[in-house]
């Protein structure tokens, strides 16, 4: 309960429900962060028809329906393609703001890759910079998209 | 025959939370503001229809007039019309966590005519019955936190 209750007499009531949620990241999903806690290494599929190369990796493919079976070893090294600073926070967020998120095409693969920019300030950002994934260390690492840390420019 | 190959599955688990407020407004304050300070159920009574409102509202539901200020206390016995026994208990959204143990709970039918839900005190199933007249315990100390938390619960009574 919040607010000048006593000056208003009107109760305010605050809400406190966090919706639990599960699901499976699947067949393709589960093996792609395996590698990555495993191995250290990013895997992706290519479509046998328009060999395409997804990264994260998706069973079908989005433009011939093609069922994908193909995994391709990327490099844990690519271009930035876009990025945006969050400042506000939201509760999903996992950590605290200001937020760098960023997209990178990895190099081998075609689709960009969203994850968080770190260790640069935003306004020394550019467009077609060359980022490499920070991962964490092994015992922190477990089997999730945040195994990778974030991604940083490569110098 | 053959082994089926396996493979690890990962499953991903998170919380969403889902913050929102809510205003009481300016009727269903002076009942909460009733249970707090006085322990007393009040509701308010239409000018046109002159029947009880519950629980207060601004708009007469039957007559759709506005329903004024004449308020009126409620009793705060009545008897059981239907329960439960919670061995799961509901969510409280506004505490964000479950009720901690299992219990009983009930539809009541006020002696005024009106329906509250409510937790009953009386835990033993076989003393539990449709019809038995109950009395609502009034938190001692800390009351005014919200909506019914101010009731205990129903004790039965003879």
């Amino acid at each position: 309960m919040v607010g000048k209750v006593e000056e208003t007499e009107r109760f305010l009531f605050d809400g406190k429900v966090d919706i639990p949620h599960k699901y499976s990241a699947g067949k393709v999903g589960s093996r792609f962060l395996i590698e990555m806690r495993d191995n250290e290494k990013i895997f992706g599929m290519r479509c046998p028809t328009c060999k395409l190369v997804y990264v994260p990796p998706r069973s079908t493919c989005k433009y011939c329906f093609e069922q994908l079976s193909e995994w391709v070893e990327l490099s844990d090294k690519g271009t930035l393609l876009t990025y945006a600073v969050a400042h506000q926070a939201t509760p999903i967020q996992p950590v605290k703001p200001p937020i760098t998120y960023g997209i990178v095409q990895l190099d081998g693969a075609d689709t960009g890759f969203v994850h968080i920019l770190g260790e640069v300030e935003p306004t020394q950002l550019k467009v077609g910079m060359r980022m490499k994934a920070v991962f964490k260390d092994k015992k922190e690492r477990a089997a999730s998209i945040l195994d990778i840390k974030y991604f940083k420019p490569l110098k | 025959m053959a082994e089926k190959p396996s493979q690890e599955y990962v499953f991903v688990s998170y919380k969403l939370p889902l913050p929102y407020r809510w205003a009481a407004g300016k009727y269903l304050s002076k009942l909460y503001k009733e249970m707090r300070d006085h322990k007393k159920l009040v509701t308010n009574r239409c000018p046109q229809c002159r029947q009880l409102i519950w629980p207060p509202e601004m708009v007469c539901g039957r007559c759709k007039v506005r329903a004024g200020d004449e308020w009126v206390e409620l009793s705060d016995k009545g008897k059981v019309v239907g329960y439960t026994y919670m061995v799961v208990p509901l969510w409280d959204p506004h505490k964000g966590m479950r009720v901690p143990e299992e219990h009983p709970y009930a539809t009541i039918l006020l002696d005024d005519g009106m329906y509250v839900v409510s937790r009953l005190e009386e835990k033993d199933k076989s003393k539990l019955k449709v019809g038995m007249r109950v009395q609502a315990v009034w938190k001692e100390e800390g009351r005014g936190h919200g909506l019914d938390e101010d009731i205990l619960y129903f004790r039965t009574i003879g």
